[in-house]
């Protein structure tokens, strides 16, 4: 048992930490653009194209495709920095669509798509849910037909929110209506500029730009298919097993910048404040050791589902615990926003209070995940 | 990093597990909760053969240099059988002080007993204002010669009935003092106290007692250093307790909801059972985190108050909600005494309580947080 990163591995995240440490001004420009709603603008390609640079975006990919063959923890120690420093911890390319690829891709995909992946040229956007296919993504409908010597795509996808940026979409349609709904569901790579695509934007409430996917008549070579017809959704649910490592260094250093503000207000003599801040320390430690004890079964080659779902409920419902305490604290001045005269630490704790909720959702609401801890964590049946 | 047991750890928690089964069922729990005693000297001693009470102390005392994290792995053990007795006052607030602050006649004189299970032990710390603070202190210790008479009201005192020794805490003119006062000393009166776990807790009058002056432990004066340490150590050991328990309350409200049927289906299907399951294993996975990490700091000899004071706060209520969850899961049957469940939810807030609960500990943090 050890709770502390080995001395090699402590050296290199004092090495990531000063990277972004001497890159105030493209984090700033990543924040600005991240925060504005926009997803990807100039500023986060680059620091994207910087972290590729130092291999850093793929760690743990081998070296041929751009990584370093570095064990899973280091990709960790990065996810980290990157989750302190700007927020943003993985893209869809390098944590979801590049280890499929990996795994069942061609060798053709490979070549194309892993290198640049790795050099932080392109992004993926998931192409998963539809109008009627939420937590219930096995009753997708987007149809991909072979004809022959191309797949036709027609359909709707919904919420889909990097496609605005991205190149590529990682889309599941269904090539098969036969059998159980899951089992028809394929995997497929497409070029966003494809024509017949028309992509429509959708505004969350917390400023938050996702997008309506229009698929009509679009056709795309036999070679988009990845891995088996079929297989789709079995690739999708591995998928999302990686992505669930979730990060908690954002949230630290929300938590240290509360602090700072909480000791030079002088509300840290107010017992109530004290018990507050007190109980958010000890859930963000929670939320440290559920992420490292995912770590540490990934680390070993173990895909720790309800582990992954645990970390992934327990970290969204306390980052919007965090911010509801903190806004509550501020008392009136909780609700003033960003630009607002008034406001307290640049109004950003009234800002996530919002967007929280986003996090609550996306990659399995917080009720799909815990009937998985309950059925395959805790083998209760399911009828 | 890795939060694994190792292989020696995973046999002395498979070791503890198939011992208690056999030699801790529920039954004994309940028969102790009626007796004088609370406790089995029979099971006292076969764990002491097991080298159990002297786990964590060196070869030279005839223990088995353990560590923290070891203790904590045989305190969860212990939990889950719910084994009644005075091992964490004895080991645990008694044991640790002595090794770490005794002289070596001391050490050598207790160490080497408590490892055989000959010696029982136990804390006089708290009195009836129930403070955890040097404030809470007000038994007066005074020096007359080569003597000490100490005078004062102790509460909670685990297992008095059953100690040999007691560890006094009292106000000698220099400050806070630790005395180890032979249990049968002329003066001293006890009282049990009915409690919610039954858990034997007494009441202890010091009227005059004498104890010789070599029988301080540690230096006159300066004994809160070492109750603040005995407070962190026996905090963080009943929180491995807890642990242990809580895992066997999900575990037994797992296979209940699944052979219980109502609607014709097991209750365990329905999302609104499963979600409370899922919430009862995120609680006790914390707390487990929380607890072995607190462990390991100080199996390290790293400072650690700040986690033992969030691994105290977090068990403590997360042994609540897990054990309301389970009742309401077990229904009607949980109420009985001839079902498990009133076993652990009574103990889960005698635990609670023992060393601190959540507001306590949270104080704590903010200090440390520099608040």
């Amino acid at each position: 048992m050890d709770f502390e990163f080995s001395p090699e591995e402590k050296k290199f995240k004092q090495e990531v930490h000063q990277f972004f440490q001497s890159e105030p001004e493209l984090c700033a420009g990543f924040m600005e653009e991240w925060h504005g709603g926009e997803g990807f603008g100039p500023k986060t390609w680059a620091l994207l194209r910087k972290l590729g640079e130092k291999h850093w975006l793929t760690p743990t990919w081998p070296k041929k495709y751009g990584g370093l063959d570095l064990p899973y923890v280091y990709y960790c120690i990065i996810q980290e920095e990157m989750s302190y420093w700007i927020g943003l911890y993985a893209c869809i390319g390098t944590a979801m669509a590049g280890p499929v690829i990996l795994k069942c891709g061609t060798e053709e995909q490979k070549d194309f798509y892993l290198p640049r992946i790795a050099r932080g040229e392109i992004e993926f956007c998931l192409g998963y849910s539809e109008p009627q296919a939420g937590s219930d993504l096995a009753n997708l409908q987007l149809r991909a037909e072979d004809k022959g010597d191309y797949y036709l795509l027609n359909g709707q996808k919904t919420f889909n929110t990097r496609c605005h940026f991205a190149q590529y979409h990682w889309l599941a349609a269904r090539t098969s209506s036969e059998g159980p709904k899951y089992r028809g569901i394929s995997l497929f790579i497409v070029d966003l500029k494809t024509p017949g695509i028309s992509i429509t934007p959708l505004m969350t409430f917390s400023g938050e730009r996702t997008n309506d996917v229009f698929y009509d008549d679009v056709k795309v070579p036999k070679s988009s298919l990845v891995g088996e017809p079929g297989m789709g959704f079995y690739y999708i649910m591995e998928a999302l097993a990686y992505e669930r490592v979730t990060p908690v260094g954002a949230y630290q250093r929300l938590f240290e910048q509360l602090l700072e503000y909480i000791k030079e207000s002088g509300k840290g003599s107010d017992p109530v404040i004290r018990q507050k801040i007190a109980q958010l320390a000890i859930e963000l430690e929670v939320c440290k050791l559920f992420t490292l004890n995912v770590v540490s079964a990934q680390s070993k080659g173990i895909i720790p589902v309800y582990e992954a779902n645990a970390a992934k409920i327990f970290i969204t419902e306390t980052e919007q615990r965090l911010a509801n305490t903190v806004v509550n604290i501020f008392g009136l001045r909780g609700q003033l926003q960003r630009d607002s005269k008034w406001n307290v630490l640049n109004g950003m704790f009234e800002f996530i209070y919002r967007q929280s909720l986003t996090e609550l959702i996306m990659r399995g609401t917080s009720e799909i995940l815990r009937n998985v801890i309950a059925q395959r964590g805790l083998g209760l049946k399911r009828r | 990093m890795n939060l694994d047991l190792s292989e020696e750890q995973e046999m002395l928690k498979k070791t503890a597990r198939d011992f208690l089964e056999q030699e801790c069922p529920r039954s004994l729990v309940r028969e102790m909760e009626q007796g004088e005693k609370g406790y089995s000297p029979e099971l006292w001693r076969k764990m002491a053969e097991l080298g159990w009470m002297g786990l964590v102390f060196p070869e030279e005392y005839s223990g088995m240099s353990g560590n923290f994290v070891d203790l904590i792995i045989l305190l969860g053990e212990m939990g889950r059988a719910l084994v009644p007795g005075p091992f964490i006052p004895t080991v645990v607030s008694s044991g640790l002080p002595i090794f770490h602050h005794g002289t070596e006649e001391q050490k050598g004189n207790f160490l080497p007993e408590i490892a055989s299970g000959e010696l029982i032990m136990t804390l006089a710390l708290t009195e009836p204002s129930t403070r955890f603070d040097e404030s809470g202190t007000e038994a007066k210790a005074q020096h007359q010669f080569t003597n000490y008479s100490i005078s004062g009201t102790k509460l909670f005192v685990p297992y008095a009935y059953v100690a040999d020794w007691i560890i006094c805490v009292a106000r000698a003119e220099e400050g806070i003092t630790l005395f180890l006062v032979p249990a049968k000393s002329p003066g001293i009166n006890l009282t049990v106290l009915k409690t919610i776990a039954s858990d034997k807790q007494f009441e202890v009058v010091f009227d005059d007692v004498k104890v010789p002056t070599a029988n301080v432990l540690g230096k006159v004066g300066d004994g809160w250093k070492i109750i603040k340490q005995i407070e962190e150590w026996s905090a963080l050991a009943w929180c491995g307790y807890e642990v242990g328990s809580l895992q066997r309350v999900l575990e037994m409200t797992v296979s209940y909801a699944n052979e219980r049927i109502q609607f014709e289906r097991p209750i365990g299907s329905f999302q609104v059972i499963q979600h409370k399951c899922a919430d009862m294993l995120m609680d006790i996975d914390g707390a487990r985190f929380l607890t072995y990490q607190a462990a390991w700091k100080v199996s390290q000899g790293l400072a650690a108050s700040m986690e033992i004071s969030m691994a105290k706060a977090w068990t403590g209520e997360a042994s609540r909600r897990v054990c309301l969850s389970g009742h309401q899961i077990h229904a009607g049957i949980g109420l009985f005494t001839d079902y498990d469940m009133e076993l652990y939810f009574r103990r889960a807030k005698a635990m609670e309580l023992a060393f601190g609960e959540g507001d306590f500990h949270r104080e704590i943090i903010a200090q440390q947080l520099g608040l």
